[in-house]
């Protein structure tokens, strides 16, 4: 396909790819997982990671979404043949699952943003009941699809006109509210005790395999690596453009506001917690959002004696939270946009059917939480999936090929060295199979009847709902491909 | 806070921030010089 929309220089593609990158997992997930799994002891493996999963993924994508310029389905089958086209389908039906439920937490960071500006956040000393009363009623269906239109009209309007007008805007503000919060969080009284908490490794942690594989998780959850949405984004870079220097600077750019993000928050729940403030962050609550929806407003409430001084970082906060969120939903939007405008249809009537498929499939995540959290769970680890088709098509490509001619080709600045061709070839295959293993195996310990598909988060709901969807798009394969063929 | 403390922090900081930083200068090195050539 013709690519007619670019990017307009690099700096407009490195803030667009950042915005994916930098989503709600850098700020609410990361902390608590940090908290978790011992601090700095899992800060360590945690930047191994970068080096061995995110950085080589996003090289990846950046790699297949330039050269072949179509969306995960063409660029997969055009790299691993025609027969794993099917493997991209389930890329893209990956990410747009998650879609389908992430404009409902879009949403909620929107919600909390009016209510922290209004005061009404603090008129409530049960944090806990105001969220309850909240996710319970059907105001999240509101701001479902408030998310989900403004992120269709963003999208409707192009990739120069869209895209990158709007994160040129939103990935600056976002970075600069967390410089300011990460500034008033360290000059809090006692916020030492959350730096030295945040950066202290303990050596049995260390030495723990659960820290290191949930260091991997987060790596895989929050640089967007894998998903298909920067190859997507790469679609629209210009040939001359570099791929292994601007992938490097965003996987370090999205894990230096992790850092930025966890300091804050360390620093914030030490200073401000009345108890005992481990347990504050470690606490998920319901769907994982304890930390962000119920702890963190009841701290805001103390940043200061000054009741408007409270409002106004509580606000700050929350609109950063929902700045990271469009940015991220943005490009999950438009990778579906892009794999229905591959298979022949026009931006304006992709991006209508994605809207609106957006919004009555994540009705059920709007009104339940258990939906929200098997959803959550089965796409979540799906992602690592993602991530071993990507690596597979490259595998079938030739790694070393993909490196000197792609890569290395037109328009790098910088060029990779074999190590490429192992972390490809034999690391990523190794992570993902250790990883999946781990997470389908502890499923098991959760539930006893783990073979139950109407479960909200066991093995028997993940690899049920894997099978449907990988078996509609092996049958579909043929299909696919034809239209693509068609349309190229 | 301990010296493994400091250490620690000093090192990540140093891989992240640092990375980021050095990544970032060098984009924009590369930029500058590609806008010299079509200058020239």
């Amino acid at each position: 396909m013709k690519e007619k929309e670019f990017f307009s220089s690099r700096w407009a593609l490195i803030i667009a790819t950042i915005g994916i990158a930098v989503g709600t997992g850098n700020i609410w997930r990361f902390s608590r997982i940090v908290a978790q799994n011992g601090g700095g002891s899992f800060l360590i493996p945690w930047v191994i990671f970068l080096f061995i999963w995110s950085v080589p993924l996003i090289i990846a994508e950046f790699a297949l979404g330039k050269s072949t310029r179509f969306g995960p389905v063409g660029a997969l089958a055009k790299t691993a043949g025609n027969k794993f086209g099917w493997m991209g389908a389930f890329v893209v039906f990956v990410s747009t699952a998650i879609m389908f439920y992430y404009s409902v937490v879009t949403g909620w960071c929107l919600r909390y943003f009016f209510s922290a500006v209004s005061g009404n956040l603090f008129n409530t000393t049960d944090q806990l009941a105001y969220w309850n009363e909240f996710s319970s009623g059907y105001q999240p269906l509101l701001f479902h699809f408030i998310s989900m239109l403004l992120v269709g009209v963003i999208i409707y309007n192009g990739v120069t006109k869209g895209i990158e007008k709007v994160t040129k805007i939103l990935v600056p503000s976002l970075i600069i509210i967390l410089i300011i919060l990460f500034f008033r969080a360290i000059t809090l009284d006692n916020a030492i005790e959350g730096i030295k908490y945040f950066f202290t490794p303990e050596l049995d942690k260390i030495l723990d395999y659960k820290v290191w594989l949930n260091a991997l998780t987060q790596n895989a959850w929050d640089t967007g690596a894998g998903w298909g949405l920067i190859l997507t984004y790469a679609i629209y870079m210009k040939k001359k453009e570099d791929i292994s220097l601007n992938a490097s600077l965003i996987g370090f750019g999205n894990n230096a506001v992790s850092l930025i993000a966890g300091i804050t928050i360390f620093s914030t729940v030490f200073a401000l917690s009345s108890v005992d403030a481990m347990n504050q962050i470690t606490q998920s609550g319901p769907a994982n959002t304890g930390l962000t929806f119920i702890y963190l407003p009841q701290l805001f409430a103390h940043i200061s004696s000054n009741y408007l001084v409270n409002i106004f970082f509580a606000s700050i906060f929350f609109i950063a939270l929902f700045f990271a969120a469009v940015t991220s939903l943005m490009s999950m939007v438009e990778l579906a946009t892009r794999t229905f405008m591959d298979f022949g249809f026009k931006r304006k009537s992709a991006i209508i059917i994605v809207s609106v498929c957006g919004f009555i499939f994540g009705v059920p995540s709007a009104l339940s939480l258990d939906f929200f959290t098997n959803q959550d769970w089965v796409w979540g680890v799906g992602l690592i999936l993602s991530g071993a088709f990507i690596s597979f098509s490259i595998i079938r490509y030739g790694v070393d090929k993909f490196r000197t001619e792609i890569i290395n080709g037109y328009g790098s600045d910088v060029k990779i060295g074999k190590w490429y061709n192992v972390v490809i070839g034999v690391l990523i295959p190794v992570q993902v199979v250790i990883l999946i293993s781990w997470w389908l195996v502890s499923s098991l310990s959760w539930d006893p009847e783990w073979w139950n598909p109407f479960h909200t988060a066991n093995l028997g709901t993940a690899v049920i709902q894997w099978v449907i969807v990988l078996s509609v798009f092996i049958m579909l394969n043929k299909i696919m491909i034809t239209k693509l063929r068609k349309e190229d | 806070m301990n010296v493994v403390s400091i250490i620690t922090m000093i090192i990540i900081l140093g891989i992240v921030w640092g990375g980021f930083t050095f990544f970032l200068f060098k984009a924009m090195s590369f930029e500058k010089q590609k806008t010299k050539k079509k200058i020239n």
